[in-house]
């Protein structure tokens, strides 16, 4: 967890960096560190989970259609635009 | 359905040659006795015979819909009736066939059934034997479809065991469903509003006709190459016959064998493919397939915020525990009265100073007792000293007095002798050093050349000072100084003549 190797956070993906505030959350609830590693963890959870939140908020999802051709469903965009 | 479907009719020559010995010809042709020649009427019995005979070897396959159905505990026969819009058929099966046959007739049911038909001449009703049945049309493809679910499930490929779980987050999702209509749509919407971060892989195939299964297996096979980690097999309702892609054998074998999970959302209960059954999941719709494989957004927000309380909520917890250890750590008597802290070293030092000045006191008595012991003895000694040696010096001064006229008057007596000796040495050292002198000088002036003229000889020289010893030295009329024992004489040449004895020359002035 306070490995020197600790990837950015940008590099992670998703699920990456989920698993990592898991594992801080756990570490730090186990309050078994000292206080200087307690108040790094908590900054760097604290970053991951403003990832988290942001990435989620933004995200657009990508459709890649491999086979055949999408038809557009026109209702389906109105519902969208009634919805957001 | 048409009218009764009579697919085969066969009329063996053996039915006409066989154990039936009526034929269907006129009753005149084949009298046997049971008709009288004279009258044209039949009995009853042949006439029930004639038409026995006439039907009895007619082997047919016939197509209907069960309208009635009796399996009485006990009997031999099950009895049922085939219909269609404008016929209807009563069918008699020997228990044995039917059993054989592996069907469970029910009313309803559209079957299929090869045998001949029969006249039971007590009653004089025509029966249709029947020899072997089958399901036809939806039912028969039930029963298909029951048959290969069993069999694949004796295969193992339902196996709970098999049901891989499918991924909470997954970063690319398969869908492979008709590009058409609505089901696609209500996936990718799902998806959407619920994990947009995921990327959507989207195999649109025909999921109806022939063409379907080996679509969708190629669908499956595209969305796996293009990463999905999970895949969604989805289609909307519709009837039995409209699913029977789905219950596709080798499109079940490849969703067995995919290597992803697979998630089935096809049409709607109470219809379960084959595909459902052996899918990693099977949801009842597409929309609930796209839910399980997306995890729910609300429900990721919720953990976020859970989260978030949860690390403040640790960082606080040790804060608080740390300030509380020093707040007690503080209350300690060390930290109350710091004085405590050194109150018996203090003491000690107080002690041990007081001892050490008492010690010093103590020494500072004895040393000047001693150096006053000392002073004394000193004192006490210097005077006896300076006696000692005040009275070794007389007695040297006065051996010294003792001794010293005799041996100064040796020594001058000595001197004396000496100094005698000496003199005598001088005189006789003087007298042979004057008598050597006078001898000497006798000598010197011999030699000299002075004393050669004072005996007539002279010296010629010319005008560099030269001595002349040769007439050759000599020209006529050239000046001669000529030094004789008294002064010289100037001289001219007058004339040069050698003599005989050239050592030997005489010069006149």
């Amino acid at each position: 967890m306070n490995d020197d190797a600790q990837k950015p956070i940008e590099d992670l993906t998703f699920r990456e960096a989920m698993d990592e505030l898991d594992a801080i959350v756990a570490l730090l609830e186990s309050n078994t560190l000292e206080l200087e590693d307690s108040l790094a963890s908590y900054e760097r959870g604290v970053a991951l989970l403003q990832s988290l939140q942001k990435r989620l908020a933004t995200a657009q999802q990508k459709v890649d259609v491999l086979m055949g051709e999408l038809v557009v469903d026109v209702t389906d965009e109105e519902r969208d635009t009634t919805l957001s | 359905m048409a009218a009764m479907d009579i697919r085969g009719v066969q009329r063996p020559e053996s039915a006409f040659s066989g154990p039936n010995p009526f034929q269907p010809v006129a009753p005149d042709a084949g009298a046997d006795g049971l008709a009288s020649p004279a009258s044209k009427a039949l009995s009853v019995s042949a006439a029930v015979d004639l038409a026995k005979g006439a039907l009895e070897g007619i082997r047919v396959t016939v197509l209907g819909e069960v309208s009635e159905f009796s399996n009485r505990p006990g009997y031999k026969a099950v009895y049922f009736t085939v219909k269609d819009e404008r016929a209807t058929l009563p069918c008699m099966m020997w228990s044995g066939r039917y059993r054989a046959c592996g069907v469970d007739v029910c009313v309803g049911q559209k079957v299929e059934m090869t045998g001949r038909f029969s006249v039971y001449a007590p009653k004089g009703r025509m029966n249709f034997d029947v020899q072997s049945l089958s399901l036809a049309g939806e039912g028969r493809l039930r029963m298909e479809v029951a048959n290969l679910a069993r069999r694949l499930e004796a295969e193992g490929l339902m196996d709970p065991s098999r049901k891989r779980p499918i991924p909470v987050m997954p970063e690319v999702i398969g869908i492979v469903t008709s590009p058409r209509g609505s089901v696609v749509h209500d996936m990718l919407r799902t998806l959407r509003r619920r994990f947009p971060l995921s990327r959507v892989v989207v195999a649109g195939v025909p999921v109806e006709g022939p063409q379907a299964a080996r679509a969708m297996m190629t669908g499956l096979r595209a969305a796996y190459d293009a990463g999905a980690e999970v895949i969604l097999l989805g289609r909307g309702g519709g009837s039995f016959e409209d699913l029977m892609p789905f219950n596709d054998e080798k499109l079940a074998i490849t969703i067995s064998r995919c290597p992803v999970p697979v998630v089935t959302g096809i049409g709607h209960e109470p219809d379960t493919t084959i595909a459902d059954m052996v899918a990693d999941l099977r949801a009842s719709t597409p929309t609930a397939a796209a839910e399980a494989a997306s995890p729910a957004r609300e429900a990721l927000e919720e953990q976020f915020s859970a989260q978030a309380a949860a690390l403040g909520r640790a960082v606080r917890t040790t804060m608080s525990q740390l300030c509380s250890h020093v707040a007690h750590v503080a209350t300690r008597p060390v930290f109350q009265d710091p004085q405590a802290l050194f109150a018996t070293d203090a003491q000690t030092l107080d002690y041990a100073l007081s001892r050490m000045a008492r010690a010093l006191s103590l020494l500072a008595v004895q040393d000047r007792d001693r150096v006053a012991s000392l002073a004394r003895r000193m004192a006490a000694s210097i005077p006896r000293n300076l006696e000692r040696d005040r009275s070794a010096l007389a007695l040297a001064q006065s051996r010294l007095a003792s001794v010293a006229p005799a041996t100064v008057a040796r020594g001058a007596a000595d001197a004396e002798r000496s100094g005698a000796a000496l003199f005598r040495a001088a005189d006789a050292e003087l007298e042979r050093f004057g008598h050597g002198l006078a001898l000497s000088a006798a000598r010197l002036h011999d030699l000299s050349p002075l004393a050669v003229l004072a005996r007539g000889y002279a010296i010629a020289r010319d005008e560099a000072g030269g001595v002349v010893k040769s007439v050759d030295a000599a020209e006529v009329g050239s000046p001669l100084s000529v030094s004789v024992s008294d002064g010289t004489l100037h001289c001219t040449v007058d004339a040069v003549e050698a003599s005989r004895h050239p050592a030997i020359e005489k010069e006149t002035a």
